[in-house]
């Protein structure tokens, strides 16, 4: 059996890149079986996506701990604690990374892929954060398995719905990278044998700690959401006159006022939605585009 | 390229399909994750003429499921689904057409229970169904879910129950696997178009159902007839299976059992988790470790003479219940141990095993821990799959959740 995870973030295609490989792995005869992995609906958080394929029937069910090919979209999230892509990898894991270089630590350890998928879809697609096609293409080549006819099939039954010109846009991408990438090898996973777990039996807890109570409140600033941004808003303070109607309109309330009355951004918190830069009368905020790795 | 048929589909489009495929006339429907894909794609279905007659967006469960039993009763042909907290709100309306005694089909999506509430599965809220007089069946893959719709409707109308289909959330309802999906003309085969034999409402023909009764005899005779009608759908399940089996060439039983016959040791298990469960057999057995797995299928009418006859003569079976009824455990675990009673051959241990709660996976650690667990002459029954890792989790929350003494 082959195990695939695909990390990547709400809105960029993770969850269909998943159900591509797995139509592609159905075609060229094998079974498949395909799974996405996120809470409620949140464009750019971080979102897990499974797929695998095997001669014999999937005897198997929900997230993969230790896959053989780890496909990350999106290079920010590498250092991201709550994603941890690399999680569960050990030395025979192929790790693809959506990006310009290959981090050195990750080089070290694994065997590491990079390319630069968001200029590909830029080019092919005019868009630069929808990955379906591409990483579907990575990850079906890479298995070595899966034939191009069946991958394109898989393409166009999974993005049936749009028009014809997005179409041949993914077709032509997915044909593209098909022919950039060479299969690499996959070893099977020899069974370990099992070890029981070590189970606790739970000691009862007065109520306090028992029941779903909190006393302390304001613990939603614990929970960093600024690593679900795919774009990141950035005040020109040359030109902006402190109106701060994008703290009135911030719907997470991440803009806070200085102690000059300037508005500033809490960027462990901003998720990226923008709407600052929409409503901004002067213009002043511009949109750029996260690249590094986040902190 | 595509073999004919064949798709990948998750549980619930499979379940969509499954209703496509049965014809049906009439859906109510209240969405809720994670069941909602089931009825949006119906919804869709309906609204470009695929599907011919009437779907109904209510305003809850609860009349969503007293509108799908009222359309039973006029004789047409009728699916639903839910899920977890709009399961226990329509409750009351699933007791009350049970006893009118009209068939249709509707779908669980198992989901936990609040509180604390969450999304993800284990199965007290179709176990909150177990009692109401509904037929149940638990699907493990994709392919049952489909395939469990289109028999149900031919036990649900022979019967006259309704007849609920169960899939774990996520773990099937989003998860896409390979389904196959017969002709229409198989299907119509197998399961012709509904005309009704019992009386149904017409404009042209008043009569009333669900009328009051007073004194307990007459209450009695109703609940003893519903009582019948329950366990006498086990035969009639049985039949429909074999002719299932002729149509499609899939045979399901009440139960299934995978690598029974000489096992030592005898996970039970039911829906999707089972998979895990028949993985870790396959592991265990290559390490010379005899296991094996029986699998609940039909649940309500509960087939204590089939589940006794695969579990008699084995040393040692865990019951592993993805449910719990605090103060007592596991819900399966005593209809299974009182199936057994009455056998001399009866295993010499088995236990109750808690696990998978709020969507908590399964891993093959927690079965070679219950396989432990089976060998300990002292294990203590409950056995909680729970360790050290989820208490220090907890704990973390724990900290944050606490006050902090007045920091200024």
């Amino acid at each position: 059996m082959w195990r695939i995870r695909i990390h990547g973030r709400g809105g960029q295609g993770i969850k269909t890149a998943s159900q591509i490989i797995g139509s592609a792995g159905f075609y060229s005869g094998f079974q498949a079986q395909d799974f996405p992995l996120y809470g409620a609906e949140r464009r750019g958080a971080p979102v897990i996506a499974f797929t695998r394929i095997s001669k014999d029937p999937v005897l198997e069910r929900g997230p993969i701990l230790s896959p053989d090919i780890i496909l990350i979209g999106d290079e920010t999230l590498l250092n991201d604690p709550q994603s941890a892509p690399l999680c569960g990898a050990e030395p025979s894991t192929i790790i693809f990374v959506n990006s310009d270089r290959t981090p050195e630590s990750l080089k070290h350890n694994f065997t590491v892929m990079a390319i630069n998928l968001t200029d590909l879809c830029i080019q092919y697609l005019d868009n630069h954060t929808v990955y379906s096609s591409a990483l579907s293409a990575v990850g079906a080549r890479l298995l070595g398995i899966i034939e191009l006819p069946d991958l394109l099939q898989a393409v166009e039954d999974e993005l049936t719905g749009v028009s014809s010109k997005v179409m041949k846009g993914n077709l032509d991408l997915a044909r593209k990278i098909f022919e950039v990438i060479q299969p690499a090898v996959v070893s099977e996973k020899v069974n370990k044998p099992l070890i029981a777990k070590q189970l606790v039996f739970p000691q009862h807890r007065p109520v306090i700690e028992a029941a779903p109570i909190i006393l302390q409140p304001g613990n939603m600033a614990l929970r960093k959401t600024g690593n679900w941004r795919v774009e990141r808003p950035e005040i020109d303070y040359e030109h902006c006159n402190n109106c701060l109607i994008c703290y009135a309109r911030c719907p997470d309330g991440v803009i806070g006022v200085d102690s000059d009355g300037r508005p500033e951004i809490d960027y462990d918190h901003c998720k990226g939605c923008l709407i600052c830069a929409q409503e901004c009368p002067g213009h002043f905020i511009n949109t750029v585009r996260e690249t590094g790795m986040f902190p | 390229m595509k073999t004919p048929n064949k798709i990948m589909l998750t549980g619930n489009k499979a379940a969509a399909w499954g209703a496509r495929m049965a014809g049906v006339e009439y859906v109510p429907a209240f969405p809720i994750t994670p069941q909602t894909e089931i009825v949006e794609t119906l919804a869709k279905w309906f609204a470009d003429g695929t599907l011919q007659g009437k779907f109904t967006n209510m305003d809850s469960e609860h009349s969503m499921f007293m509108a799908a039993g009222s359309a039973g009763a006029t004789g047409v042909r009728v699916f639903t689904a839910s899920s977890s907290q709009g399961i226990l709100h329509g409750l009351e309306s699933l007791y009350t057409i049970t006893g009118w005694r009209v068939p249709m089909v509707l779908v669980n999506v198992s989901r936990a229970l609040a509180t604390p509430i969450t999304l993800e599965p284990d199965h007290n809220d179709v176990m909150s169904t177990r009692d109401c007089g509904l037929i149940q069946l638990h699907a493990e893959t994709c392919q049952e879910v489909f395939d469990f719709i289109l028999m149900g409707y031919r036990v649900a109308e022979e019967v006259c129950l309704p007849v609920l289909v169960n899939m774990d959330g996520f773990y099937l309802s989003f998860t896409r696997e390979p389904v196959l999906i017969p002709d229409e003309q198989e299907v119509r085969s197998f399961l012709p178009l509904y005309t009704a034999t019992q009386p149904v409402f017409q404009a042209s023909r008043p009569m009333a159902r669900a009328s009051a009764v007073f004194g307990g005899a007459t209450y009695t005779s109703f609940k003893l007839q519903q009582e019948l009608a329950c366990r006498n759908a086990e035969g009639c399940f049985n039949r429909v299976a074999q002719d299932f089996e002729k149509h499609f060439g899939r045979l399901y039983g009440p139960v299934e059992t995978f690598h029974l016959d000489d096992a030592e040791y005898v996970f039970v298990m039911s829906n999707s988790f089972a998979t895990k469960g028949k993985s870790a057999v396959q592991k265990l057995r290559q390490q010379g470790i005899k296991a094996g797995l029986l699998k609940l299928r039909l649940f309500r009418p509960f087939p204590g003479e089939a589940i006794a006859s695969a579990l008699a003569g084995h040393a040692k079976v865990a019951v592993i219940d993805q449910n719990l009824a605090p103060g007592m455990g596991g819900i399966t675990y005593p209809e299974i141990v009182t199936s057994l009673y009455a056998r001399e051959d009866r295993p010499e241990k088995i236990l109750s095993v808690i696990g998978g709660l709020g969507g908590k996976d399964m891993d093959d650690q927690d079965f070679m821990a219950i396989i432990e667990n089976l060998d300990k002459l002292d294990g203590g029954s409950p056995l909680y799959l729970y360790d050290e890792k989820d208490v220090s989790g907890f704990n973390r929350l724990q900290q944050i959740a606490e006050l902090k003494e007045a920091e200024s």
